[in-house]
Parts: structure tokens; sequence; C-alpha cells
């Protein structure tokens, strides 16, 4: 049981985040990003390089992809979904899943297909929780993933910087009315979420193997989280991705492994149907 | 719009020379062959998505759903079913192409249902969910094989012969064929201007009379049966069916094959999966430089070439025209709806809108005089478009009744209302850019069957637009565009014609001739109700003036009394100190 | 005086809808100048020109303290001190009153940014009342307060106020007024658009009055109260019901 809630977390960390960062990137830019997922692949393998290219630890290539993450969300915003909000909400879309198939098979041709181990983040590989074992990299994940979100809530909700970005998602007339330069704030936003990604794709490396996948499926399993959560709520996104885990992980124990996903999906779809602001997406703040 | 079809036929006719001349010169290649087959295959599926995310703008990443049901409607009842004695295998393979396609239409119709609440990204991973959810399902049950799928299927048999081979590729490019010519009288057709109508603006769409989401649920549906009919031949061509294979690869597939070709033509569905077809067979060695290649032309045609390769040759931005010579005001009478004797046009009681707190419209009561023409006005915000919306459906009263020509219309959808005879005009003059002006009048037509081209061609010269009529709308200067969108509004006979704001942004002109075609439709004896700004043509136009505070009705009267009336003044001019 | 703003035959609209056609205004250091029309007469847009956020100029110019502003994006433009109070408000409804005053001033050292907001609660109190409370759960009076406050926090020499008054009970228009009013005592310029004549021309020092895109009528706030033309331009022309025609 206790196996069960930290396998489901640790895999719902990875959609928390996946979930988060879309949050982001559609506030700040209207955009949903269908490549969100590879990202998070993406992340894990230049960790993967940082490790056996640059032979730095473990520790210094989660900061080295994180930043590299960073960079390539304002390239990403700037130079593909920019130019194609232009065009219209639906080229964003289209333009995103371009990206999708640029990533997939770049990481491919790159890294080849099969998937390759990271280093754990500390040598004690299990650790025994109330009588059952545990892999200690999944504390790693929820404890990094915690820390992550402080950044975040720091970064968001206490320095003006943080504060004028959300002012540039909230009301972008209003905010360069107030002399927040609108689409640098949105670059940054998308720099956030794609380091995010990568981020991501590092901490859960060990366990999951880097690369080999394809990242279409995490995407959808971040955005059933962010929709279960409330879309438009940066706590909902969170807290639906890990739900979404945890009901992955409880299904795959009483149901056969490939019934999962299409029950995942129904959830999905049964959300949209029912309560398509999700959980915690209750009054309508923010006006789109 | 007829632009975009002369070339899309066209091209259709060159790429059917092509199909027979490399039948005919590649016969002896079986790789050339077996690729251009398979190419055919994914290319009826991209002429269903092409007509949903071209013609009537809806994404869909589902389309794999459909594909596998025919797929394994196919592989199952040829492989795994035992049939009753007596059952020839061109009869077992006639059926299970049928349920295919039947199962497939069936689903589409749900999926159409689902989908009508949502957009954009949301519709998009609708269907994305849809599609995973059949495919999902199939691959799951045992019955049909699990994860291997089912394999052994027989070639498909049309009558005596067993479709392989040379054979295969005649049978696959004539389905295609056979998906371009329904899609083609489709789209040529009331439906694909309707279809066109809809993916320019869903709500002016709807106002005019076109039943959208009657027609969007039959949009899924077709698409949903095209790819089920490819699916029917794939596994009978393929040899098996595997679900992985059949997953949301073909949907993403399909995408990039419709938005490289060009959405909303036959011939880039076509093009585009002929492209991807040969890059497939060609590029071997460079496995995965392949799809990155697809991806960053994706990514490159999303921003630069919005309508694919094909657009390339159908779309020509013109140069905006310059707002022309006014003609004379409106000689032709342009006949209208009839109701029943002693009826009035307009009556509305109680009409009431909230949104959340804010109260909108406040009890509202008032009937028009038939063939008279009323003006609302009142301070910004005070409620007068959400009135409008309110009387012809756009958004529901809370409480109230509104009638029209006798008949309670309250909660009704806007197509309907419109067919009653109501038609309506925008604040910002919404027309269908992709449209000519004569496709746009007629469109106003649409839901009055009696209406006839001789009076489309009366709309247009009444209003003075008949010598643009072959202009996209988009091209139009603005005063030229209001007076398209009243042609339209006339077009379709209405008894009673709802004006939001038609003065804003003419010049003094164009404002004067406003005048002469609101005094010329009250001489046809429409009932014309109208929101304006411009006073001296309110005060002008008008045989009735009412007014609009904070949603209530203020003063109601002749124009002379209303302009003295002090409430009114106070609210114009605010209070005396 | 010399002239804080100058708009020059100024054309602007939305896309291909031109609203305003060759309008030209000034607007002097410590003058408090209304514009004034009805709806759809360009007040809006005007004011949305001069800041250059959603209209478009196509033509004319605009110059503020000698420095050709008409090219600059919005958010260079208020950098400058002239700030846009717009229609709607546009606060940032997810944020706290606290923030969305200290984000008006975003650019400025922090110290100043301090200075300015504590400036702003005093001016008005009932925003210190609330300083933590979520923008968008404000009075339509509070918001406004708080709309004008953020301007402020930016220190403008000119401040554009858009239809100050919508939604607002009678008693708080005023204190919107006597608040601008109280500004231009200070020295800052006000430009303000507004539907409600009466109240504006009292407190106003000169006004424009709008009609179709262009000046209609100008001149000192004084006559322009008296001027039975300026009824006319916003009812129309006196109609005759029983000769049913203008004039």
């Amino acid at each position: 049981m206790i196996q069960l809630l930290i396998a489901g977390l640790t895999v719902g960390s990875t959609y928390a985040l996946v979930a988060l960062g879309i949050h982001i990137i559609l506030r700040a830019t209207r955009a949903v990003n269908f490549a969100q997922g590879d990202f998070v692949v993406l992340g894990g393998l230049f960790a993967l390089s940082f490790v056996s290219l640059l032979h730095f630890n473990v520790w210094l290539a989660l900061i080295g992809s994180t930043i590299l993450g960073f960079g390539l969300g304002a390239l990403y915003e700037r130079f593909i979904l920019r130019p194609a909000a232009k065009v219209s909400e639906g080229a964003v879309m289209i333009a995103s899943i371009g990206t999708v198939y640029v990533l997939l098979y770049g990481h491919a041709m790159i890294w080849g297909n099969e998937p390759q181990p990271l280093p754990t983040f500390s040598v004690a590989q299990s650790l025994t929780v109330a009588g059952s074992t545990v892999a200690v990299q999944s504390i790693w994940v929820m404890g990094l993933l915690a820390v992550m979100l402080g950044v975040l809530y720091v970064f968001f909700e206490r320095t003006m910087y943080g504060k004028a970005i959300r002012a540039a998602a909230n009301d972008p007339v209003g905010a360069r009315l107030s002399g927040i330069n609108v689409d640098r704030a949105r670059s940054v936003s998308a720099a956030i979420s794609i380091a995010l990604a990568c981020f991501a794709g590092t901490i859960v490396g060990p366990i999951t193997l880097v690369g080999g996948s394809s990242g279409i499926t995490i995407t959808v399993k971040g955005f059933v989280g962010a929709i279960l959560g409330g879309l438009a709520s940066p706590i909902g996104c969170t807290v639906g991705g890990l739900l979404v885990g945890l009901i992955e992980t409880f299904l795959g124990s009483r149901f056969a492994h490939d019934l999962v996903d299409p029950l995942v999906y129904v959830i999905l779809l049964v959300v949209l149907l029912l309560r398509p602001q999700g959980i915690f997406g209750g009054r309508r703040i923010a006006r789109d | 719009m007829r632009q975009r079809l002369s070339v899309d036929l066209r091209l259709l006719l060159i790429f059917a020379a092509a199909v027979v001349v490399f039948g005919v010169v590649g016969a002896h290649d079986a790789t050339l062959i077996q690729a251009a087959t398979y190419g055919a295959i994914y290319a009826v599926v991209a002429i269903g998505l092409s007509l949903l995310l071209g013609n009537v703008n809806l994404v869909s990443i589902g389309q794999a759903g459909f594909f596998a049901i025919g797929a394994y409607a196919v592989a199952y009842l040829t492989a795994s079913f035992t049939w009753p004695a007596g059952v020839a295998p061109w009869e077992q393979y006639l059926l299970a192409t049928l349920l295919g396609v039947v199962l497939s239409g069936l689903l589409g119709v749900v999926l159409g249902f689902i989908t009508l609440r949502f957009q954009g990204p949301y519709l998009a991973m609708a269907t994305l969910a849809f599609g995973a959810i059949v495919v999902g399902l199939l691959r799951y049950a045992p019955a049909f094989g699990g994860v291997s799928g089912i394999s052994n299927v027989p070639y498909a048999q049309i009558g005596p012969f067993a479709m392989s081979g040379i054979g295969a590729y005649w049978y696959a490019w004539f389905l295609v064929a056979l998906a371009a010519l329904a899609t083609t009288l489709i789209l040529r057709g009331r439906i694909g201007r309707a279809f066109e109508a809809i993916r320019n603006d869903p709500l002016a769409a709807e106002v005019a009379g076109i039943p959208v989401r009657r027609y969007t649920i039959g949009a899924f549906t077709y698409a949903g049966m095209l790819a089920g009919l490819a699916g029917t031949f794939y596994s009978s061509y393929l040899g098996l069916v595997v679900p992985d294979a059949v997953g949301i690869t073909v949907s993403i597939d399909v995408l990039l094959m419709v938005i490289l070709g060009g959405a909303g033509t036959v011939s880039g569905a076509v093009l585009g999966a002929a492209i991807i077809g040969f890059t497939n067979l060609y590029g071997h060695s460079y496995e995965n430089l392949r799809p990155i290649l697809y991806g960053i032309a994706v990514i490159c045609v999303a921003i630069f070439l919005p309508r694919g390769l094909t657009g390339l040759l159908w779309y020509r931005t013109g140069r905006r025209t310059e707002a022309t010579a006014l003609p004379p005001a409106p000689a032709v009478a342009v006949p209208r709806a009839e109701i029943p004797a002693g009826t009035r046009w307009l009556e509305i009681e109680y009409v009431s809108k909230h949104f959340g707190g804010l109260v909108a419209v406040d009890d509202v009561s008032f009937a028009l005089e038939n063939g008279t023409v009323t003006s609302l006005i009142g301070p910004n915000g005070a409620g007068k478009t959400t009135l409008f919306n309110a009387i012809c459906g756009v958004v529901h009263s809370d409480g109230g009744k509104v009638c029209i020509g006798g008949r309670d219309v309250t909660g009704w959808q806007p197509h309907r209302v419109a067919a009653l005879g109501a038609a309506r005009s925008f604040q910002n003059a919404r027309l269908f850019g992709d449209m000519t002006v004569a496709e746009n009048v007629a469109i106003g037509a649409f839901a009055s069957k009696r209406v006839g081209d001789a009076d489309i061609a009366a709309a247009l010269t009444g209003y003075g637009v008949a010598h643009m009529r072959d202009t996209p709308a988009r091209d139009l200067a603005f005063g030229d565009r209001r007076r398209v969108e009243l042609a339209r509004a006339a077009a379709g006979r209405p008894g009673l014609l709802l004006l939001d704001e038609p003065a804003a942004g003419l010049n003094a002109d164009e404002r004067r001739r406003l005048r002469d075609d609101i005094t010329a439709l009250r001489r046809d004896g429409i009932t014309v109700l109208l929101i304006e700004h411009d006073m001296s043509l309110v005060m002008d136009v008008s045989d009735r003036v009412i007014v609009l505070e904070f949603g209530k009705v203020i003063a109601d009267g002749k124009p002379g009394e209303v302009q003295q009336n002090a409430a009114v003044v106070e609210a114009y001019l605010g209070a005396e100190a | 005086m010399t002239d804080r703003l100058v708009v020059r035959d100024l054309d602007a609209g939305y896309g291909q809808l031109q609203v305003l056609r060759g309008i030209s205004i000034e607007v002097g250091a410590g003058e408090f100048v209304a514009v004034l029309g009805a709806n759809g007469a360009g007040k809006t847009t005007l004011l949305r020109a001069i800041s250059h956020s959603e209209a478009r100029v196509t033509g004319g110019s605009v110059t503020f303290e000698g420095r050709a502003i008409t090219a600059l994006p919005a958010e260079d433009i208020v950098r400058l001190g002239l700030s846009h109070v717009p229609e709607g408000r546009r606060l940032f409804t997810e944020l706290v009153v606290d923030d969305n005053l200290r984000l008006g001033g975003f650019w400025r050292p922090r110290a100043e940014i301090d200075a300015a907001v504590e400036a702003v609660y005093e001016r008005f109190p009932a925003l210190a009342a609330r300083k933590r409370a979520i923008a968008f759960g404000l009075s339509g009076g509070e918001q406004q307060m708080l709309a004008i406050g953020r301007a402020l926090v930016a220190k403008p020499s000119l401040l554009m106020l858009d239809e100050p008054s919508t939604g607002l009970a009678p008693r708080v228009v005023e204190s919107i007024f006597a608040i601008a009013a109280a500004l231009r005592a200070e020295g800052t310029s006000i430009l303000l658009v507004e539907q409600n004549a009466r109240v504006t021309l009292r407190f106003a020092d000169r006004a424009y009055v709008l009609e179709h895109g262009s000046v209609a009528l100008a001149g000192s706030a004084a006559t322009l109260a008296a001027d039975p033309r300026v009824q006319a331009i916003y009812l129309g022309a006196h109609v005759d019901d029983a000769r049913g025609k203008a004039r």
C-alpha cells in the first residue's frame, strides 16, 4: 500500500510538473503546448549528456539541464510560438505538434532509441518505510518537487518580477499601461515552463530511464491532470497531476495494464463533460 | 471560395491522371506500388480530416479511432469470425466493410455530440481522448487479439478478385476517387457553403439561419466514415492489424498530411498523403531525419503557409479595395416574409438578462408596429446589444417572452429565429471573409428556401454592391462591408431587421446613404429595430425612439418627445448640478 | 503656456475601421482638459491612440513634452510620464491592492515606489484599509480609485482618464472628479474623457466635444457649459415631431 502510494506520487510528480508547465505557458501565451512532454524527455537526455560526456555529477547535471531548458523555452516562444500566435490560435497548436515530431525523432537521432539510465541522486538505493521497501530516488523526486514548488511560490508570490509576469498574463493591456514589457514576460514564462519540464525529466530519470519514449503520452497525462485539478489554477494543476499519478498507479494495480490508459482517458472525458473547470477552478477570476 | 474549389478540381484531375500513369508505368515495381497504395489509404482519411479542419475548422486528433474500427471490423470478420456456411468471401468482405463504415458513422455522431461543447485545445484533447479510448479498448479486448491484434487477414475480395499487388493499388485509388467525388460534391453544394460560413464566423452563420450544431455533427460523422472506410481496406491489404500501429500516430500523421497539403481542399489532402507516403518510401536510410523534417515543415507551414501547399495556388491576398463611390438608393423592392394577419413582428415582455451579479437587461417590454423604424438608444453599457442578443436567441433571457410573428421564440436557437424571417447585423460587420460578396449575400437567404437567384441579385443591386460580387469579403473597405452585411440581412426577405450600430465607422456620405437605405426598408414594409449612437441619424429616420439606461426603459415615444425628455437628457449629459 | 501634449491631425482606428479623422488637441502644463461627446464619437479611441494601446495610428502625430511618441510602444510611453487609466480599468484582478499599486511603477527604484504607494494610500484611505484584498473583490468605486492610484505610482506629468464615472454612484463620481482637480492643483495635467458633460464641465478648464471622430466644438469649460450646441451634439438637432424632419 505504501509502495503504491509512493509510486503513485512519484509518477504524479512528473505529471504535476508537466501540468504546471502547461498552465504557465497557457496563461502567458494562450497556447496549449503539446510538446511539453517531449521537453521532459529532452531534459532527462540533457542530464544524461552532462553526466556521460562532461562528467558532471548528477546534481550539477540537474542544474545544467534546467538552465538549458530555460534558454530553450525562451527560444521556443520567440521563434515558434510567437510567430504562430500572430496567425491564429489553431496555428500555435499545429506548430507545437510539429515541435513534437522534431523533438521526438531528434531525441532518437542524437541519443538513439534505447532508454538509458541516469545515476541516482544518492548512493543509497532503498529505504524501509513502515515495513515496505521504497526507492530512495522516489523520496528525492517528491522532495525536489516540493523544493521546486517552493521556489516557484516565492518567485510568483513574493517577487515583483514574478508578480509582473502574472500581471502580464492577467491583463496584457493593463500591464503595458503600467510599463511592463508583455512580450518579455511571455518569453520568461515560456522559459520557466520548459525549465520545469527539463527539471522533471531529470529528477525522474533514474527511475524511469531517459529517452526512448514518446513525450506525447506524458503531455496528455499532464493535461489530464491540469483539467482534473483546474487548468486555470496553479494549485489545481499541481494537485491534479499528483492525482493522475495516484489514479494511474492504483488502477494499474487493480486492472490489466492495458486497460489503464483508456480508463484515464475516460476520466478525462467525464471531467470535461461534467466539470470542465476542474476541482479548483471555481469562480473565473481572470478575464481570459 | 469559388477560386479554391476550381483550383481544387483542376488539381484533382491532374492527380487522377498521375495515378493512372503511375499505375501503368510503375506496375512492375512492387515497392513503389505498395507505397502508393498505402498513400491512397491515408489519403482517404486525410480527405475527411481536411473537410473537418479546413472547411469547418474543427481540430480532430482522434481519426485513428475510426480507422481502427474499420480495420478491426474487417480483420475480425474475415479472419477470426466463423461465418455460417454459404457466405462467400466477397460477401464477407462486403458485409465487414459495411459494418466498419456504419459503426464509424455512429461513433462519429457520438463524437460530434460530445465535442459540441468544446473549442480549440479542449476540442483537440477530447478527440484525442476519444481516439485513444477506442483504440485502447480494442487493444485490451482478448477477442480482438489484445496487443498482438489480428493476423492472417485475407486480401479484400471484390467479386471473384482478391485485391493484392496492382489490383490493390487500383482499388485503393478507386476509394480515393470515391471519397474525392463525394467530398467535392458536398463542398460545392449548399452544405459546403454552410460549412464555409461556419468556418469563417460560427455566430454570424447561426444568426443567418444555418443550424451550426447539426452541421458540425454531420461533419464529424462524415470524416469518421471516411476514416473507417480507409481502415477497412488497410487491414486486408496489410494482412494484419496491430493496435499500436493504428493508434495516435495515425491521427497525428494524417493531421500533418492535411496541414502540409492544405486543409480545406481535397487535393491538399491527397497531396499531403502522397508527399508523406513517398518520402516514407525513399527516406529509409534517414529514418529519424524524415519525421524531423516533417515537424519542421509543419512548423513552417503553420507560420508562413497557413493554407498549406495548395494554398499557394489558390489563396490570393487582394489589395484592400478603396471604398467605392456610392450608387443611388435602392429602387428594387425586396419582398418580405409573411406572418399571420393581426400579429406583430416583434413583441417582447419582461425580458431580463443577468451576467453574474450584473443586470444587463431589466424587465424590458415593448411591441413594435409592423413596418416602422424604431431606434434603441442609451448610454454605454445600457444593455442594448444584450437585448438584441436575447431577441434573436444568441443569449437566452432569464424570464420574459420574445414573440416574433405571434410565435413564442424564447429560448429558440438563433437559426430557427432566422428561419421565421428575422435578420440581424452586427456592430463590427461580421462577414465571411473568405467568401465573395455574392456568396456572403447568398448565405443570408440560406434559411428560406423560397429565395432564388433573382432575389439575391436584387439584394446585391439594391445595396449597391453588385459590381464587387466576386471580391472576397476580407478585401473590402469598411463602408462597403457594412453595405454587404445589410444586403446579406435583406437577402433572406426578412420581415424584421435588427441593426446593431449600422452607422459606426461610416463617413458622412455613407451615413446619408444608410439613411436612405433604412427609409427604403420602411417603404418595403420591413420592421426595423436599430441600435445607434448617431443621434442625427436616429432622429431623422425613426418613427419611434426607446431609451435604455442601466437595462431599463426610461423613455419611449416620438423622436422629438424623447429629445426633450428630462430623464433622457440627464442620462446622456449627466445630472444638473 | 507650453503644451505638454500636442496631437496633430491624428487618424486612428482599429484594423480597417477608421474612427478618428484628423483630430488636433492640446493639453498644457497643469491644465484639466476634458474630451466630451456621444458614444462612438472616438473619445476612447483618442486616448488609446495617444497611449498606443489597442488602437492603431494611421496618420498624424502625437508629441509629449516635445518628444514624438507616435511610434513608441505603450510600455515606453508610460515611462516618459504619460499615464492612462483605461476604460474598463484593466486591473490585475488576481493580485492584491498593494501589488496592483506597486506594479504601476514597476521600473522605478524600490524607495520611490514605496513613497509613491504611501502617497496613494494617503489620498485614498479606503484603499489603505484594503491593502491585502484581492482586486477582483473590490467595489466599483474602490476599483476606480485603485486604477487611478496605480497610474499615479508612475509619477505621471500627464494623467489620462477614460470615463472614470462608469458604473459609479453620483457621490463617488464627484469624489473622483475632486481628486482629478486636486491633482491638477499639484501640477499634473489631466486629460479626461467623459460622457457625463455637466459634471465634467464644472471641474475642467477647457473641453473638446467630439463628433464622428473629429472636434466639433472647443473652448473653455464655462463657455461650453452654456452652449446649447453641446446638447444638440449628444441628442441630435431638434426634431419637430409634427413635421417629422430635423431642423
